[in-house]
């Protein structure tokens, strides 16, 4: 896996030197169209996963502190932004944006983010600007976003200074489609008792389908991860010793603490089997109207839905991998995921019975994370897990 | 009426928002609905009967709030909630929050789980504003807004009826916009706070009221010519998102400083751009909202923020800048850099504040302002 995705930085760096123009690109971007327009899409998100799992974030996140970016800002985005004003760069210097685009579904810290890329860098900025959606799916986002892909294509056809290939586009959603189907069935696994596979090891196998869909490398990759699991079944290897409980996490994991806590975990003999996060790239897309396609699976994405929506996604999936708890990660660098977690435990809870905790850090940032108070919150938590 | 007393009413319905709205609901027996701050059409909900009421820091406890949003949301969403945990918005029938920032795209589902209203709807605006799409979705989004906001009433809002309302807005910041320019000219009369402050109590109060109250004011105001002329005050452009504490305002003109410009969600961003009064009503609101100026919270495509906000200074002979911080604020913390840099090569001396709603202004925001102010060369000002 890390050797896969050294290779990614350096064909980053390798399409450069070829003049194949490079796109950031957000992680709920159809980055299908950015496969088929011929372009190398690069994930900045993923530079900040790294350079927090690495511990480096408040390293870079001062030099953008020392512009005036404030400490409370999204840390994937300190990380960035550090790494553009800094003359040191410990994670790697991020690869410069030919162009970006961002889709706002997963949050209003990227746009800014990729708004704020752009000037520093002096590359074109396209926005995918996607409405939040009710319980049910409405027509009228539907309409705006399709709309705003066909403007998308126009801006690169008009960058590329050549047509859009639409069958080219469908190929590579055939590519996407496969991957996505594979990785859920692993996911799948989770759910098995024992299990082979949990939230922790989707952490460490999902950046293909966020940075590759669309590609057969991510559907190899997945064929392959699939054949080990089916191994690991066979010869009884199982994520967690003598698991007895099962949990939902939400939802971007501590990564600079992410060992830390999953031994915790472990110790508990719980295994975190399913979150939102890792269920995001579960797209199905229709080849035979591809725009619409793409617009009614990023848009409908539980990124981009309302409250109560997002509780019974919660509760669905705690059902299908029949949990014995749920974690919910207060984290300050996401304020769309963390804002709401509140309420939505005691309604998660009153509704399914089961028990939960609420605790705070931050996913990047270690001057947010105090392993006194996510111990004084968990502890408690397994106790009562223990004693149902 | 003296000016004096009209000044007095516009602070008394500032300083207890609440209080004047249920006096209102309770002599009309209308329906009230809150909207957060500041782009949602309050046009539409005129047009439908109901009193549109800016929710904007009621003097909550924030530890309200504790229970149900974090401690790092903005004092602004915050203090909101903190006044509907506590009762001090039992009177609103409906509720509108338009989704201007991850902030307000969240806020609404805990609020319906806290105090549910009969009517709850996100206005879900385009972000970005300039390409074709984005007419067309707002269209179709003002579209869903009224015929919800009809549903409730029972009855179908008229064009003529919403014309009537846009009339009326219309009307209305026009008078503020000169309102403002009573300040600029004869600070003597009228202060920077008692400025922000009518402005602010306009959103709360019947708009026909208010319109009446200006008039009168403007008129008495407007005959005097001349400024004091015992100090050269110092001309000031204030950019932000939402500006609060209002007491901020005194800090800069007890240094002899005056307000030429802002870009506040509750200062010139709200006052500025009329709506058509002809064609479909509807269109006339898009484009009003589309052709506003820039801000943190929509995609600058063709006018660059920072740009602008040089031009207007250097058009209203802005001698300094300062930049308010909404501690908490991701949008307006994004644009900071680009606009100090621009600042900074246009050689315009600039300052950036922290500041938050709710308490007591700290001593703190009252000596930096004052530092920057004698820097500018302001003087006291008695």
């Amino acid at each position: 896996m890390k050797e896969l995705m050294a290779d990614y930085y350096t064909r980053g760096a390798e399409a450069k030197e070829k003049g194949i123009p490079v796109a950031w690109v957000t992680a709920v971007f159809p980055v299908e169209i950015i496969y088929a327009a011929g372009l190398f899409p690069f994930y900045p998100e993923n530079f900040g996963a790294v350079a927090s799992a690495r511990k480096l974030a408040d390293k870079l996140s001062s030099a953008a502190e020392a512009k005036g970016y404030a400490h409370d800002l999204c840390a994937y985005s300190r990380c960035g932004l550090g790494d553009a004003h800094s003359r040191e760069h410990p994670v790697g210097e991020i690869v410069k944006p030919d162009l970006l685009l961002c889709c706002n579904t997963q949050c209003g810290s990227l746009s800014k983010w990729f708004e704020v890329a752009g000037r520093f860098y002096e590359a074109p900025y396209f926005l995918l600007d996607a409405p939040q959606i009710g319980i049910e799916p409405d027509e009228l986002s539907k309409q705006y976003y399709t709309a705003q892909l066909q403007e998308l294509i126009a801006f690169l056809e008009s960058f590329n200074g050549k047509k859009f290939d639409y069958d080219r586009l469908r190929e590579v959603m055939a590519y996407a489609n496969e991957a996505c189907r594979l990785w859920n069935e692993i996911l799948e696994t989770a759910a098995l008792k024992p299990a082979p596979f949990g939230f922790f090891d989707a952490c460490f196998h999902m950046a293909p389908i966020v940075t590759w869909r669309g590609t057969p490398q991510a559907v190899n990759y997945y064929r392959n991860l699939q054949q080990e699991l089916e191994n690991r079944i066979k010869n009884k290897v199982f994520a967690i010793e003598n698991e007895r409980f099962k949990l939902y996490f939400d939802h971007i994991p501590l990564w600079p603490k992410l060992r830390w806590f999953s031994d915790i975990c472990a110790s508990h003999h719980a295994l975190v089997a399913v979150s939102q996060y890792t269920h995001s790239w579960a797209y199905s897309f229709d080849l035979e109207r591809p725009l619409e396609s793409l617009a009614e699976n990023y848009t409908e994405a539980f990124v981009n839905r309302v409250f109560d929506y997002r509780i019974q996604r919660k509760i669905k999936l705690m059902q299908r991998y029949d949990v014995d708890g749920f974690m919910l990660f207060s984290n300050r660098s996401c304020k769309p995921n963390a804002f709401g977690l509140y309420d939505k435990k005691n309604i998660i809870s009153k509704i399914t019975g089961l028990p939960g905790v609420v605790f705070e850090a931050d996913m990047s940032d270690l001057r947010f994370f105090s392993e006194a108070h996510v111990l004084a919150r968990l502890e408690p938590f397994f106790e009562q897990l223990e004693s149902a | 009426m003296e000016y004096k007393e009209i000044i007095e009413i516009f602070k008394g319905a500032a300083a207890n928002p609440g209080g004047q709205a249920g006096q209102w609901k309770k002599e009309h027996e209308g329906k009230i609905f809150g909207f957060l701050l500041t782009d949602v059409p309050e046009e539409l909900v005129h047009a439908a009967g109901f009193l549109p009421y800016a929710v904007n820091a009621e003097e909550g406890m924030l530890d309200f709030a504790d229970a149900h949003l974090q401690t790092w949301a903005c004092s602004f969403s915050r203090n909101s909630l903190a006044a509907a945990v506590q009762g001090k918005l039992s009177f609103l029938d409906g509720l509108i929050i338009p989704q201007t920032c991850d902030t307000t795209r969240m806020l609404m589902g805990i609020w319906k789980h806290v105090r549910p209203l009969s009517f709850m709807e996100n206005y879900r605006l385009p972000r970005q504003v300039d390409r074709p799409s984005a007419g067309d979705y707002l269209h179709g989004e003002l579209k869903r807004l009224k015929e919800r906001l009809e549903d409730f009433r029972g009855r179908e809002i008229k064009e003529d009826e919403l014309t009537e309302s846009i009339s009326l807005y219309n009307r209305n910041r026009r008078l503020l916009r000169r309102l403002y320019m009573v300040q600029v000219k004869t600070p003597q009369l009228l202060s920077s706070k008692d400025l922000f402050t009518i402005i602010k109590a306009s959103m709360v109060m019947p708009r026909e009221k208010v319109n009446f109250l200006l008039e009168q004011l403007l008129a008495a105001c407007e005959a005097v010519t001349g400024s004091d002329h015992k100090v050269e005050r110092r001309r000031l452009l204030i950019s932000g998102t939402l500006l609060e504490p209002l007491e901020l305002l005194d800090f800069i003109n007890e240094k002899g400083g005056l307000i030429v410009a802002d870009d506040l969600q509750n200062g010139s961003r709200y006052l500025e751009a009329d709506a058509a009064e002809n064609g479909d009503p509807l269109e006339a609101l898009v484009q009003r909202q589309l052709k506003r100026m820039p801000s943190a919270l929509y995609e600058p495509q063709k006018q660059r923020r920072a740009k602008y906000l040089v031009n207007l200074a250097r058009e209203k002979g802005a001698q300094g800048v300062l930049f308010l911080h909404l501690k908490f604020c991701e949008p307006e913390n994004y644009d900071y850099y680009d606009n100090m840099q621009a600042m900074e090569k246009a050689g315009i001396p600039a300052m950036r504040v922290e500041t938050a709603f709710g308490g007591i202004p700290p001593g703190q925001l009252q000596t930096r302002v004052h530092a920057f102010m004698e820097m500018l060369g302001g003087e006291d000002v008695d």
